[in-house]
């Protein structure tokens, strides 16, 4: 089974009064389970409104999104899920526990499994000590592994990640990085997209990169880049003609 | 069940923590401290001004907390992006909305619980004894109300910013409460369309005054029929749910984009 599926994918934004956007132009992809994919792109490509029709916060204009073999439009499809967003925005007034605690009931844990899962993810998250504190009082880091904690508490087959090193110091990086690994390990599904080229080479099996909407290379690293070259050039490459075929046909 | 009352369990903590509700109750407090010491056109000796003018405040008091504590859940999830982990989770358009709304009714229902306990405390200082079951109806049908109030202004929190809800939500309370129930009156000495559109208005805003007891309480007329009472709940449900299905319609297609909100 494809842990993730598209196929056809078109998002058109209209708005009364405003052009309408065509942020998404028939995308065609999938993932394997186990597998860690880097999804690339410029500014503005589409790549979060991709991920965002992966979760249901945006219908598409055509074609279908599946997760698992569900219709992304249920909400069921996303129990298998974890989903951490570019800068994590959490409710301030609860603390590390309590948001923790919440999101694994809109999971669906209760009883013991739910207290070893916080304690897990607190574990994990490195927030044992601030478990306690309102995220109010949490630094950039330590949102981010709380945001990581919440993506996590369910034990997730599928792990979608929107910039996940955004913002972040080296060390906050390697964290993340260790932890694409460790998810691969254990054998969950890893889809991220990124900025950070030279790390997204070093985790990822497969590379997929969208510019203006639409897919202009997809494969595996190895088998995309001759020897020596690296994933920087290639994607300065391949995004340059990108553009340069869209400014011929205009 | 479960995500919805997780949903309302959360927006009960908020209530808590971000201290609207102290400051309402120390405002009724203090005002119903100043008429317990103050004698005002020398009704300082009778205990009904106390207790009309204490639950008119309760009312107005609870009104406030119900539209802005449930009008802003919503636009405040999408203003500051917790819509994203919030929506990432396996839970419905649906529950999203039967939660917020559970949450800031029951809130705002505990609440009123306390400011009616506040002017009874108060008020039996004065030496007022009162009609338990008709308190108790009083505060039923208030809480009715407020099912609507909540449910009126989440289903505006769907697509109206934060200080339009407000605004949206606390005109039309206020008209309906002070301006409805003069509309038949009103409609006599009007004709054609002007009078259709009165009348239209009539029937299709909510009824406030309806469950509004405490002429009932104050001037000691009993407790109201039992049935007459069940046919306001109903009505309360009813409107209560119709609103509740207008916020889902309006929300289940809703698009989130990041670049919007952020």
């Amino acid at each position: 089974m494809k842990a993730l599926e598209i196929k056809g994918l078109e998002v058109i934004f209209r708005a009364w009064r405003r052009r309408a956007v065509h942020a998404v132009r028939g995308v065609d992809l999938s993932v394997e389970e186990n597998e860690v994919v880097g999804f690339l792109g410029p500014n503005g490509a589409g790549k979060t409104t991709v991920i965002h029709v992966l979760l249901g916060f945006i219908e598409p204009t055509r074609g279908e999104a599946r997760v698992f073999d569900r219709d992304v439009r249920q909400s069921i499809a996303r129990q298998r899920i974890g989903y951490l967003p570019e800068h994590p925005q959490l409710y301030r007034f609860l603390t590390g526990r309590e948001l923790l605690t919440y999101s694994g009931r809109l999971f669906g844990l209760k009883g013991s499994s739910l207290r070893d899962a916080v304690e897990r993810m607190l574990e994990f998250t490195g927030l044992g000590e601030a478990a306690d504190r309102k995220i109010a009082s949490y630094s950039r880091g330590m949102l981010q592994r709380i945001g990581i904690g919440q993506a996590l508490i369910n034990d997730p087959d599928l792990v979608i990640l929107d910039e996940p090193t955004s913002g972040l110091d080296p060390l906050g990086r390697l964290e993340i990085r260790r932890m694409i690994g460790d998810l691969r390990t254990r054998g969950k599904t890893v889809f991220f997209s990124s900025h950070e080229l030279s790390e997204v080479e070093l985790v990822s099996d497969r590379v997929v990169i969208l510019t203006a909407g639409r897919v202009v290379a997809e494969g595996r690293i190895e088998e995309l880049m001759p020897a020596g070259k690296r994933l920087e050039q290639y994607f300065v490459e391949v995004v340059g003609a990108s553009w340069a075929r869209e400014a011929a046909g205009s | 069940m479960r995500r919805v009352l997780t949903i309302a369990r959360i927006v009960w903590l908020e209530m808590i923590r971000r201290k609207d509700f102290y400051v309402l109750a120390i405002i009724l407090a203090a005002l119903l401290f100043m008429l317990l010491t103050a004698d005002v056109f020398g009704l300082g000796s009778t205990p009904r001004y106390l207790v009309d003018s204490g639950l008119l405040m309760a009312w107005i008091a609870s009104s406030v907390l119900a539209v802005f504590l449930v009008g802003r859940q919503l636009p405040a999830e999408e203003r500051d992006g917790t819509v994203f982990p919030l929506l990432a989770k396996p839970i419905s358009r649906g529950q999203l909305i039967v939660g917020k709304w559970l949450g800031g009714w029951l809130a705002c229902a505990a609440a009123t619980a306390v400011f009616y306990l506040l002017v009874t405390a108060v008020a039996v200082l004065r030496e007022w004894s009162p009609d338990w079951l008709t308190l108790l109806q009083c505060w039923t049908l208030h809480v009715c109300a407020l099912a609507v109030m909540s449910a009126l202004a989440l289903a505006f929190s769907t697509r109206l910013t934060y200080g339009a809800v407000v605004t949206m939500a606390l005109v039309i309370i206020g008209g309906s409460i002070w301006m409805l129930p003069q509309v038949p009156t009103l409609a006599m000495y009007a004709s054609g369309l002007r009078m259709d559109a009165m009348l239209l208005l009539y029937y299709l805003l909510p009824h406030f005054e309806l469950f509004d007891m405490r002429r009932r309480l104050v001037h000691d007329w009993g407790p109201v029929d039992w049935t007459i009472f069940a046919r306001i709940a109903a009505y309360a449900a009813l409107l209560a749910a119709l609103l509740l299905v207008v916020a889902w319609l309006s929300y289940r297609h809703k698009m989130f984009r990041r670049s919007e909100l952020l």
